[in-house]
Formats: C-alpha cells, structure tokens, sequence
C-alpha cells in the first residue's frame, strides 16, 4: 500500500537520507530500527508530508504523493504518532481526540472512532475533561495513539511509541500495535527498542546513517549480526 | 474621590488599548507574526472613518459597514503575503514596521499632519456623558468599552467553543501536528488575520469619535499595547481585556498621585517585573 522509493531528504544542506526505499503491504507491520540519528524520524515526517524529499517517490495506493502536503495526506488515509507525542498540551483529551478527527472523511465516523479509542484505552474515556498535559507519560502515549486513530488512517505511522515509558506501559503500546493492525490498519513502526518491534512485525529494515543498510523479514532481521552490533546491543 | 474617577477612568480607557492589543496577541499567538501594521490598519481606518463621516454626513459608526469588511481584506492579504514569502516571526516585524512608516506617510500626505477632528453635529457622542454618582464618565469613552468587552468576548467564544477555534488552538500549539491531522494552517490563519483587520477596523473608528487624528498616533500606541499584550500573555484574549483594564487604571491611579509623566514609568515597570516572574503573562490559562 506504501511504496517510498530512492529518497533523499535535507534539512537545509545537511542530507540526512539517502536513497530510501521502503515498502509496507496491507494489514502489514513493518518496523525501521537504526541507532538514535539514523534518519528513522526524518523518514516518517517525509512520509507525512512534514518534510519535502528533494528526490525520489512516495507512493500510497498507487497515487504519486510526493509532493502532497501534510494537511492532505491525512484525508489520503495517514496518520501519525508523533515522537515524544505532541499532544494539544493545553486542551483536554476530548478535543485532542476531536482534533484527530479533523479531516473530513474521519468527521464522519467520529462517534464511531471515539468508541474504538475508548475500547482500546478506557482510560481515555475516565479522564475525557482533563487536560492533556496534565496527563502521565503512558496516558499521554495512548492518546497519542488514540488521535492518530481518530483520523481513521489505513497506514498508521509510528514514532518511537515506547520512548521514555515505564515497561508495563510499553507491553500495552506493543498489544495495542498488534491489535491495530487485526483491524486491517497498515503500520509503519520506528523503534529504538528494536527487539520488541521486531517482535510484532512481518518486515524490518535497517536504517544507518541515512541509509538502508538492510531488509528482510523480522526474523532475518533478529538473527543478523548487524542488527545485533547496532541496535540490539548484544 | 478623584483616586476612584481616575481609576476607572483609566480602566475604560485601557480597554480601547486592549482592543487593540486583541488583534496583535492574535496574530502573534497563534500565526507567530508580530505585525506592526496592525497599528496602520487601525490608524488607516481611523481617517477612514473620519473621511466617511464628513463626506456623507454618516454617523460615524456606521461607517463600519465599509472599514471592517475594507480591513478584513487588507488583513488577509498581509497575512497571504507573510505566507507566500515563508516570513520568520523576526521578519514579520522588520516588515511590519515597514509597512507601518509607509502608512503613516501615505496618510500624512493625504490628510496633512494636522490635527482632524469630526465635526461635532457628525458625532454627537464627543459631547455627551453618563453620570453614575459623583463619578462622570464621556460617552467615547464608554462606547470604547463596550466595543472592546463585546469584541474580546466574541473571539474568546470563537476560539474555545467552536471546532475552527479548537483547530486554531491547536495550530498555535503545534503547527506540523496540526497540519498533519488536516488542518490547513493557510484558511485558518488568513481567516484569523482577516478577523484581526476588522477588529483595527472598529479599534480605528473610536479614534475620531473620542478625540483627534494625527498620522504619529501608532507611535504613541505601540508602547503601551505591546505592554498589555505581554501581560495579558501572548494569544490570551481574555487576559488581553484584564491587562488592558490594569494598565489604564494604573496608568489613571498613578497620574493623579503622582504625575501623569511617572505612569508610564510604572507601566514598563510592571512589564518588566511580569518578564521575570510571569513570563507567560499575569493571567496564565490552564496547562500550557
């Protein structure tokens, strides 16, 4: 459903891809791990619109994206959990998760997005009126994921989700990631915590330096020594 | 007895800065553009009123039905500009600023430096007045008032209850986000600066009701409403009406104890204190 091909992305001179070519299926979950600095965030903002590539192709559903700003890749069926989450810190967990339904195809199924996200996370629905900031790390998280949900998205972009969450939070991230994906939601997972990742993924690639240095299942992945060197740490 | 007419005195006039001052807090919160020409638009209308009321003989206030919709657009089209040209929030002011002289000398050359004053059978609020005791209060100075609580109670409805306002919210807290859910910061932001030159639109108006035009008067202005709009913390509406009504009635409280001279000394002291402790403004809203 995704296919980036050849990407090159700047921050002004500064290249930080390089010929990224990356490709999520269907209902599939595909993980990008790489050390801190890789590229693994500057390839989803790029995917989102975020970014401008100044190469290359992003393809979703055979429609040419590329040049797609962000405000309409999401109506095109993508959304995103941002790293280190970007809530509205200052409005409540109602209108983040109202936020996330901002574009007009996901406006038409709110009540029935905002019933998912309350089954997915009930501790979004206990604490709807509160503010966002005001919020834990974990809560914060899962309304992060819950307002990238809300936006109805088949190809939901990941962020490094587990950042900087207590571990028994981290499993509920990771169930939710799988659950997701059973409701037929493509997701494209960046991760520091390569391990748990390639755990709930098909696919994997790795990132290094602003390159793919590697693809393959999850599996292969786990098992390469390269994968092991640099990111696994074993 | 003088102590409380002063105040309160002060504190009306206050709210006709914080009108002012709404417009450029907007902007500035929420599309990051700090725009000085603001002031022009607020002076442009102001002789545009001027001009309207004597030409047609028109109460002025009526002629807001030809400036706010006139500003609206000019608004619009410097924030299109601003858009256009990817302007830093740095460079909004360097520009502005710009825009600002030029106004005040294209004004200069079309209305002299003179002082111009409506004639009084075209604006019969300059004579009248409303007692409430032993205190008097001038009609401009009410009709200011009233303008500025209704306008700050508008935008404040508008930005908390409606969904463009939410979206606006949000842009001002996280732009790419925002953007990433569908929200196309170009509408927004052309609607709120649109909405912004209206509010110079009726701000511009009150001048010739309450007194006298000459084409320096953003000069005179520019102080004391970037003073209200630090207090009143930046994109904070109603905060905006709180520091306006503080800082005149300090301003009022200060000229009859001390010397008119001193009150300024005590406003940019306030600013400066508010800096230190209260960076976010006197009136903090929740989370942030």
């Amino acid at each position: 459903m995704l296919q980036v091909t050849d990407l090159d992305v700047f921050y002004g001179d500064a290249q930080a891809l390089w010929g990224a070519s990356v490709t999520v299926g269907s209902g599939e979950v595909v993980s990008i791990v790489g050390s801190n600095g890789a590229g693994k965030s500057t390839l989803v903002n790029a995917i989102m619109g975020i970014l401008r590539p100044r190469r290359g192709r992003i393809v979703l559903d055979d429609q040419d994206v590329t040049e797609t700003p962000g405000h309409r890749m999401c109506r095109a069926g993508v959304a995103i959990v941002p790293e280190g989450r970007r809530l509205f810190p200052s409005m409540s967990v109602e209108d983040n998760l109202d936020l996330g339904a901002f574009n007009r195809v996901a406006r038409a199924h709110y009540e029935e997005s905002l019933q998912w996200v309350h089954t997915l996370f009930p501790r979004l629905a206990d604490r709807r009126s509160q503010l966002a900031g005001s919020l834990s790390g974990g809560e914060q998280q899962m309304l992060a994921i819950g307002r990238g949900l809300m936006a109805r998205p088949r190809l939901l972009l990941m962020d490094e989700p587990s950042l900087g969450l207590a571990p028994v939070v981290v499993d509920e991230v990771f169930d939710v990631i799988e659950t997701v994906r059973d409701e037929g939601v493509s997701v494209l997972l960046v991760e520091q915590n390569a391990q748990m990742a390639l755990d709930v993924s098909s696919r994997a690639y790795l990132l290094a330096e602003g390159r793919v240095v590697m693809d393959g299942t999850a599996e292969e992945l786990a098992k390469s020594r390269e994968v092991r060197d640099s990111v696994l740490g074993l | 007895m003088i102590e409380l007419q002063a105040a309160v005195s002060g504190a009306l006039n206050g709210s006709l800065y914080a009108l002012m001052a709404l417009g450029l807090s907007l902007a500035w919160g929420f599309l990051k553009v700090i725009n000085l020409a603001h002031f022009a638009m607020i002076l442009l209308a102001g002789y545009l009123t001027f001009e309207l009321a004597t030409s047609t003989g028109l109460s002025p206030i009526a002629t807001i039905v030809v400036t706010a919709p006139l500003m609206f657009l000019v608004g619009a089209l410097i924030q299109l500009g601003y858009e256009r040209f990817d302007v830093s929030e740095l460079n909004s002011l360097l520009i502005s600023y710009g825009l600002l002289i030029i106004t005040v000398q294209v004004v200069t050359n079309i209305w002299t430096a003179d002082f111009q004053r409506l004639p009084s059978e075209i604006n019969p609020f300059s004579a009248e007045s409303l007692a409430v005791g032993s205190l008097r209060f001038p009609m401009p100075t009410l009709l200011a008032a009233g303008f500025a609580v209704v306008l700050v109670v508008a935008a404040a409805l508008v930005l908390g209850r409606t969904y463009a306002g939410r979206a606006l919210q949000a842009f001002g807290q996280d732009r790419e986000i925002a953007s990433a859910f569908g929200i196309d910061h170009r509408l927004l932001g052309v609607l709120l600066a649109g909405a912004a030159g209206a509010s110079a639109a009726v701000a511009g108006m009150l001048f010739p009701i309450g007194g006298t035009l000459t084409p320096d008067l953003p000069f005179e202005w520019i102080g004391l409403v970037f003073a209200i709009v630090i207090l009143g913390g930046i994109g904070n509406v109603t905060g905006t009406l709180y520091a306006g009504l503080l800082v005149g009635a300090t301003s009022g409280l200060v000229a009859v104890i001390w010397t008119p001279s001193t009150s300024p000394f005590v406003v940019f002291s306030l600013v400066v204190l508010a800096l230190v402790f209260r960076p976010k403004g006197l009136f903090p809203q929740k989370g942030g």
